[in-house]
């Protein structure tokens, strides 16, 4: 188990480095020059070079990058170039409410998605099995900026059961919690589907398996077999497709951020790529990234842990 | 067995799922949105950059903040149609003896926060040094001075006579003034840990989710209405629309689709107030561009492009036509254009021209109604023989168009839809369009001797009259260039609870001391 987290470790890291350097290539092939979009019309020539020797862009491109590199060797992200604000203290305020949204979306789709797997898989091709399918398929298939249109509408607007904007009164938690209904209902929905199918998939593979069938055989109420053997072992797969789909969520949740104009990591994004923000964009992209890695390594040491065989593979 | 394996696979799941459970514990409180009586709540579309009047990006939301927080010497009055300006509740009087002089006094007892003391003439007098050395040092070019008269008066002394200087200079966002003493012992400059301010507000800025301002309690000028102004950042038009019908927003700016939508039904208790339309969007035409040298098929195009169809198909109608750079409510503001829609004059100048079958390509921003523009002018071209290509674009390159330091994509550039922001005074517009701007804002590439002589009697002139005359006659010289399409005068348009009495100013921020609720 140790040689294996070593090895998986030092993978994650070599990814993380690769991620860098992609960053850091990608940005810099987005066309337009970024002093003129940062700054506009108005600016002057001065401005224009104040600003350009700010973000490092009056040095060539390598320098620029080794600069980067060393900074986040360092642990500094760099600094907000309009606002001279720490990169890694904005994202340290960002963050949270990232992984709250992503959490909350990933949980509630967990706890309705993996019953309704179980559900379809215990009678296949039942009615029961037929309706969770088009359940499922239709909450994967729904854009979610339509269900969080629809949600705003139904839940805010007409019941006024819910806010729309904001992330709540810092130190509120209920307020915060109330704030975050509608947006991780929008993220979790999709996930409600994906879920489902794939314990659906792994639990019908798993009941055809001769250790359920001897288990029937003993005479083990359904359920027993179903939730006590089954799942068990029917669930590994799905620990590893939460474990990504909560690594896509850290910057997939960009959309709810967006229109519920919540804080985040992926709103930032968003916002500081369309002001050529570099310093913040590269630091915020590098944060998902490492973020990402760290939660799939996770995953993939938690099924390792619970299915030793896994540890062979790597 | 590890000591690590020793945490059972059973107990492992056992605590995945308790903590999954635990996530969703916890009661939801009931949905309790209404706005306090003097609470107010307002979007901002953009995040705060930095408050710095000398090293900021400009423009809304940093001035409706500055204007809360900071003294300066003039506000803008209430909008209706002009943009003016006025002495600030900062001042006892503000008057103007003569073309380079301005006589200001200033209300005695108003005091910088952290202890910095009173707010005094020797403030005001760094703040426009300061300024002139300032990366917005442009709106500073006619300041000379300020003489000191005593603690609270003193007299700012231009140059040479510079009749934009209340409007476009002291009344905006580079007017406001600083706390000598504060922003020295912060090293000269800050962002928006403003080091000391004196206004009806204090702020609190969270990043990326809102600005907040809550009375000041060292404030002994005039009392405010609201105890506390919240500024949510929703950069999304159609979120902050749905946020205000949810009642979560007591004001919001809002987009032309919105817009059309509250034109036919408003939500009930609310009003729809116009700050200013000093936007100017028109097509641009390459003078230089061997396509586009033979001035009749500059004037074919002027007459083919059906600006009342883009008013309707890509503006819901919601936005002014244009005939000029100068927008409403400005002096020298026209009232109808030298060419009007005639597609069968402009066949005739196309085959005047021997252009028939000509093939141009139009680039404009890839934002929606700039794209719906392009199609209905490519559909109108057509409609007179020419063939247009829309190229949508992202900022990025669109910027560099017509910069000659940015590449040499400017000789090929052939049509283009652009627009562009203005401040309250025809100067601002016109500053764009001289010798010196060619290749850099200038993308039409022409320029005049006569317009270069306009440019600088408007700037000295104090003569309403006079100044009317000169801008009409500028924006005729453009027009005969035949490189302008003039078409729409975008408003900043602000959806509000009907019984707040919402104060803007021309350029569209919202000066929130001033909003009150009936």
């Amino acid at each position: 188990m140790l040689i294996y987290m070593a090895k998986r470790i030092g993978l994650s890291a070599l990814i993380i480095v690769l991620a860098i350097f992609t960053l850091f290539a990608m940005l810099n092939a987005i066309p337009g020059d970024p002093v003129s979009i940062a700054l506009g019309p108005r600016a002057t020539p001065e401005i224009q070079a104040a600003y350009a020797a700010k973000m490092h862009l009056d040095k060539p491109i390598a320098t620029r990058f080794f600069i980067f590199f060393g900074n986040v060797l360092s642990g500094d992200l760099g600094t907000d170039v309009f606002s001279n604000r720490s990169v890694s203290l904005t994202l340290l305020e960002q963050l949270p409410h990232t992984i709250a949204l992503a959490v909350a979306s990933i949980a509630w789709a967990a706890l309705l998605g993996i019953p309704i797997g179980c559900l379809s898989a215990v009678r296949p091709n039942s009615w029961l099995d037929r309706v969770t399918g088009v359940i499922s398929i239709g909450t994967i298939t729904v854009p979610s900026f339509l269900v969080s249109i629809w949600a705003i509408l139904a839940f805010a607007i007409h019941l006024d059961l819910f806010p729309v904007i904001g992330a709540g009164d810092e130190g509120d938690l209920l307020d915060q919690a109330h704030h975050l209904v509608l947006p991780a209902f929008a993220v979790g929905l999709g996930w409600v589907g994906y879920l489902a199918r794939m314990v659906r998939a792994s639990m019908l593979e798993v009941m055809g398996e001769n250790y359920i069938r001897s288990a029937k055989a003993f005479g083990l109420r359904d359920r027993t077999v179903v939730y006590r053997y089954a799942l068990k072992v029917a669930i590994l797969p799905t620990i590893t497709l939460i474990g990504v789909g909560f690594g896509v969520l850290l910057s997939g949740t960009v959309f709810a951020e967006i229109i519920f104009a919540r804080p985040g990591i992926g709103k930032i994004i968003y916002d500081m790529v369309l002001s050529r923000n570099f310093p913040v964009v590269q630091g915020a992209v590098l944060v998902t990234v490492a973020m990402y890695v760290f939660v799939t390594l996770i995953a993939d040491l938690a099924v390792s842990f619970l299915d030793p065989r896994v540890r062979r593979s790597l | 067995m590890t000591e690590i394996a020793a945490f059972s696979r059973r107990r492992f799941l056992q605590a995945a799922a308790f903590a999954g459970t635990a996530g969703f514990a916890g009661g939801f409180p009931g949905a309790a949105f209404a706005i306090d009586g003097r609470k107010l709540v307002v979007r901002f579309n953009r995040d705060l950059d930095s408050l710095d009047p000398g090293y900021y990006v400009g423009g809304h939301p940093v001035n409706d903040v500055n204007w809360c927080c900071m003294p300066s010497l003039a506000h803008y009055s209430a909008w209706s149609g002009k943009g003016t300006w006025m002495p600030s509740p900062f001042t006892e009087s503000v008057v103007l003896p003569d073309a380079t002089h301005i006589d200001f006094t200033l209300k005695q007892g108003l005091m910088w926060s952290n202890g910095y003391g009173e707010l005094t003439t020797e403030d005001v007098r760094y703040s426009y040094d300061r300024m002139a050395q300032s990366e917005w040092k442009g709106d500073y070019q006619a300041y000379d001075r300020v003489d000191i008269k005593d603690r609270y008066s003193g007299t700012i002394v231009l140059n040479q006579p510079f009749a934009p200087f209340m409007n476009a200079t002291l009344a905006s966002g580079t007017g406001i003034i600083l706390c000598q003493a504060a922003v020295e012992a912060v090293g000269g400059r800050f962002t928006n840990d403003v080091p000391a301010t004196c206004g009806p507000y204090v702020l609190e800025w969270q990043q990326g989710q809102f600005a907040r301002l809550t009375r000041n309690p060292e404030w002994t000028g005039e009392k405010t209405f609201f105890d506390e102004i919240e500024c949510r950042l929703v950069t999304e038009d159609e979120t902050a629309a749905l946020a205000f019908e949810a009642g979560e927003l007591d004001c919001a700016q809002v987009s032309s689709n919105a817009l059309a939508r509250y034109v036919k039904e408003l939500p009930p208790n609310s009003a729809l107030t116009t700050a200013g339309a000093l936007q100017y969007m028109w097509l641009g035409m390459n003078t230089e561009n061997p396509k586009l040298q033979d001035i009749r098929v500059r004037q074919a195009i002027q007459r083919a492009v059906d600006q009342s169809a883009i008013i309707e198909g890509a503006y819901s109608g919601t936005v002014e036509p244009s005939y000029g750079i100068v927008s409403p409510g400005l002096v020298g503001k026209r009232s109808s254009a030298g060419y009007s829609f005639d597609p069968d004059a402009a066949r005739a100048l196309i085959q005047e021209a021997g252009a028939e079958g000509l093939s141009l390509t139009l680039r404009t921003l890839n934002n929606q109604e700039r794209v719906l523009s392009a199609t209905i002018i490519q559909a109108n071209l057509a409609d007179i023989g020419l063939n247009v290509t829309v190229m949508p674009l992202d900022a990025g390159p669109f910027w560099e168009l017509g910069q000659e330091s940015k590449g040499d994509t400017w000789k090929d550039l052939e049509l283009w839809l652009m627009r562009f922001g203005s401040g309250p005074d025809p100067f601002e517009p016109t500053q764009w369009f001289v010798r010196d701007q060619v290749g850099i804002w200038n993308w039409e590439r022409w320029s005049s001797d006569e317009f270069e002589d306009l440019y600088q009697r408007g700037i000295a002139e104090v003569d309403p009259a006079e100044r009317e005359r000169i801008y009409t006659r500028m924006q005729e010289i453009m027009e005969e260039t035949g490189a302008y399409v003039w078409l729409t005068h975008e408003p900043e348009v602000f959806i509000h609870r009907a019984d707040l009495n919402a104060r803007f100013a021309p350029s569209g921020e919202m000066q929130l001391a001033y909003f009150e609720s009936n």
